[in-house]
């Protein structure tokens, strides 16, 4: 099946995907258009392998095939396939949690703050096991109580993941139900991302406003270069950072967090073109997590001589101290035995400013800024890359928009990477993007603000709910997920929409193929949260995107009285 | 005459060859997520048969459906030799549905028009042989059987 569409909007990737297309080498664009038409069932959510009976569809055009073999109908397909989703999200976030606990009680590092780190430790106990976490309390009242109202505010992982797990397996709830286990499950793992970045701030110090460099361009020719990709322990990242320092070894990432006090880790490029940095010759050995990293990178690793070391394995060295030592080794071998690969390094590279906190900016501007009407409300740009929308394109064209429309933009992780690579976030270009009411706003924010603010959302949102006298549900606020692709960011806009957030993502989440459940996250969401998760099914452009909250900002205030019927 | 040829050995019931046909031929939305949410419901104009047979129409050469229909709704086009419907004169007798011997016309209560494949005669390539996954359904040449045997 023919699929026409611009792969990319970024430049070095560009020039690299036409070598790839001369050099017959497959990348993420080829084999998505070797998957078409993808199964419908599947991607509307209709479709069931849970058990063995199957697999099932509920088939949306005739009038037999409407339920699975146990029974399930079209709502509850489309229900249990967006937990499904958020089960694995949430796995994702605990994961990552318990390898960076683990190696902190090994004793693998001394932590900056010991106190901190031995209460971040204890919390983390808490949410594993009993469920009795005080991370908890870091919520607004009024939040926790409605999600304990609703039944989802999260009790551990026994509690929340065993049960909602199974779910799956049978046992008879409603779709509704289905719903709020989802959110249950997404709260669950904010928790676990809240408890990670504490203890990272409490292991490592906290995270200062830093200025990087993104984009292929900051590749070395000179000098062993190693990659890490995907969220890998951060014990490991600063140990790896540290002995590569010593011996003049660059270190950059993708799709990992790029600072690590005191370290920082230049982002190469996004998600989708994650082949690409090793395509340019210069990389000489990747690190590789798990989350975000495509099976693919092996077999590019192969044709290029990259050294690939997992992070983790069932044969890996658990001590991160020897296992740095050998990463450095193995790197500095490697670029010695690659000395006639050619290093072909686009001279293509952005600065940027990230790692904004409340430390940093004056939130009591921001919301005074929203009551004076200086600027129009406020929009979080997250999610990475997804090969079925042109690279970059929707993300930067929706935060350029809504930049001339004076609201302000608030960036977290792979999002403000790839807005980065446009000079969204370079202070020296901030006049050109924004419109007067941010321009003043940021102006007042700080010295060298630049136009998107890189944020981490949760961080943001409970500055903001902590410094306001409104819930964060009555903000003009919403959050975009315009390019999303993996669980771990369907569990990110589940946990922002539970907020009181109300989130737009695409592609479709796998439930347009029930009409109420599609229904139901738009009107039993505001009910329970004063926020809906919007699933836009209409092919739109990224302008006609950035409109759907635009036109919800612009819209006239309700008229109080009866409607007329 | 170019015809649609299925594989009963290739299919494997995935049904997406109807998913695609109501979504592209029969739906007002021509959109899987528009298509599914629509009232009243798509109807494909091909059919998944027990485990592994699409069914659609077969442009026999002789149509039953062509002969019992009373006032020429049903009809061949002389240059394709495709048989399709008419749709404005039709008046929903509901002869062809009884007569087709492969039992692929469907009668539309909603619509009152007799729907039936017509090997997307308006399109450059039948949808059920583009989306087919095993490539279970192709398009070839009819084969004279009168010359076979």
């Amino acid at each position: 099946m023919e699929f026409i569409q611009r792969k990319t909007a970024d430049r070095a990737v560009n020039h690299f995907l036409l070598k790839a297309a001369d050099q017959e080498i497959t990348v993420a664009w080829d084999r998505f258009e070797g998957q078409l038409p993808e199964c419908g069932f599947c991607e509307s959510g209709l479709s069931c392998r849970d058990c063995l009976q199957g697999p099932c569809i509920s088939h949306p055009f005739r009038n037999q095939s409407k339920l699975g073999v146990c029974g399930k109908d079209k709502d509850i397909l489309a229900a249990q396939s967006l937990l499904r989703l958020v089960l694995k999200g949430t796995m994702s976030y605990l994961d990552q949690l318990n390898d960076f606990a683990d190696g902190v009680q090994a004793g693998s590092v001394k932590p900056a703050d010991k106190k901190q780190a031995e209460k971040a430790l204890n919390a983390i106990a808490g949410l594993m096991q009993t469920g009795n976490s005080e991370v908890i309390d870091e919520f607004p009242a009024a939040l926790v109580e409605g999600w304990k109202t609703a039944g989802i505010s999260p009790r551990g992982i026994a509690n929340d993941i065993f049960k909602a797990s199974q779910r799956l397996e049978g046992g008879i709830s409603d779709m509704e139900e289905t719903l709020l286990w989802s959110f249950k499950t997404a709260l669950l793992g904010c928790m676990a991302d809240r408890l990670q970045n504490r203890l990272k701030a409490a292991v490592f110090g906290d995270t200062s406003v830093s200025e990087l460099e993104v984009n292929l361009g900051i590749l070395k020719k000179d000098v062993p270069t190693i990659l890490f990709y995907g969220p890998v322990s951060p014990l490991l990242k600063q140990k790896v950072a540290k002995t590569a320092q010593a011996k003049n070894v660059s270190v950059m990432g993708v799709c990992t967090d790029p600072l690590l006090p005191p370290y920082r880790f230049f982002p190469v490029t996004t998600y989708v073109s994650q082949e690409i940095p090793l395509m340019t010759g210069a990389v000489d050995l990747i690190v590789t997590g798990n989350q975000f990293v495509n099976p693919s990178l092996a077999e590019v690793a192969r044709d290029w001589k990259v050294t690939v070391v997992p992070a983790d394995g069932l044969k890996q060295s658990s001590d991160p101290d020897a296992l740095a030592q050998k990463i450095v080794a193995q790197a500095e071998h490697a670029f010695e035995m690659r000395q006639n690969i050619t290093r072909d390094i686009p001279m293509v590279k952005e600065s940027a400013v990230m790692g904004y906190s409340a430390a940093d900016v004056d939130i009591k501007k921001i919301v005074a800024a929203l009551d004076a009407g200086k600027i129009k409300g406020i929009a979080i740009l997250a999610g990475s890359n997804n090969v079925k929308y042109t690279q970059d394109e929707v993300l930067v064209t929706i935060a350029k928009q809504f930049l001339a429309n004076d609201i302000l933009c608030i960036s977290e992780g792979e999002a403000s990477v790839s807005l980065a690579k446009y000079r969204l976030l370079d202070p020296a270009r901030r006049d050109k993007d924004c419109g007067a009411g941010v321009n003043e706003l940021l102006d007042a924010l700080g010295d060298n603000l630049p136009s998107v603010i890189d944020w981490r959302l949760t961080d943001f949102l409970l500055a903001l709910a902590a410094t306001g006298d409104k819930a964060l549900s009555d903000y003009p606020m919403c959050a975009y997920f315009p390019e999303a692709n993996r669980s771990a960011e369907v569990t990110k806009a589940m946990w922002t929409v539970a907020m009181g957030v109300s989130t737009y993502f695409w592609p479709c989440l796998p439930v347009t193929g029930s009409a109420k459940t599609q229904q139901a996250l738009e009107d039993f969401c505001r009910d329970k949260f004063g926020a809906s998760l919007h699933v836009v099914t209409q092919k739109i452009d990224a302008r006609t995107k950035a409109g759907l909250f635009l036109k919800t900002i612009d819209a006239p205030a309700t008229m109080s009285g009866k409607s007329w019927e | 005459m170019q015809v649609i040829k299925v594989d009963p050995k290739k299919c494997t019931g995935c049904h997406q060859c109807e998913l695609w046909c109501g979504t592209e031929i029969a739906s007002l939305a021509k959109e899987l997520a528009g298509a599914i949410q629509e009232e009243p419901q798509p109807v494909p104009r091909v059919y998944v048969e027990g485990k592994n047979l699409a069914l659609q129409c077969r442009h026999c050469v002789e149509a039953p459906c062509l002969d019992a229909c009373p006032n020429g709704t049903m009809r061949r086009d002389p240059q394709t030799e495709l048989v399709y419907v008419h749709e404005p004169t039709c008046i929903a007798c509901w002869m062809c549905v009884m007569v087709c011997p492969f039992g692929i016309i469907n009668p539309s209560p909603t619509y009152k028009v007799a729907i039936k494949c017509d090997r997307c005669r308006n399109m450059g390539y039948p949808i059920c042989a583009e989306v087919c996954p095993t490539q279970a359904i192709t398009v070839e040449p009819r084969q004279d059987y009168r010359k076979v045997f």
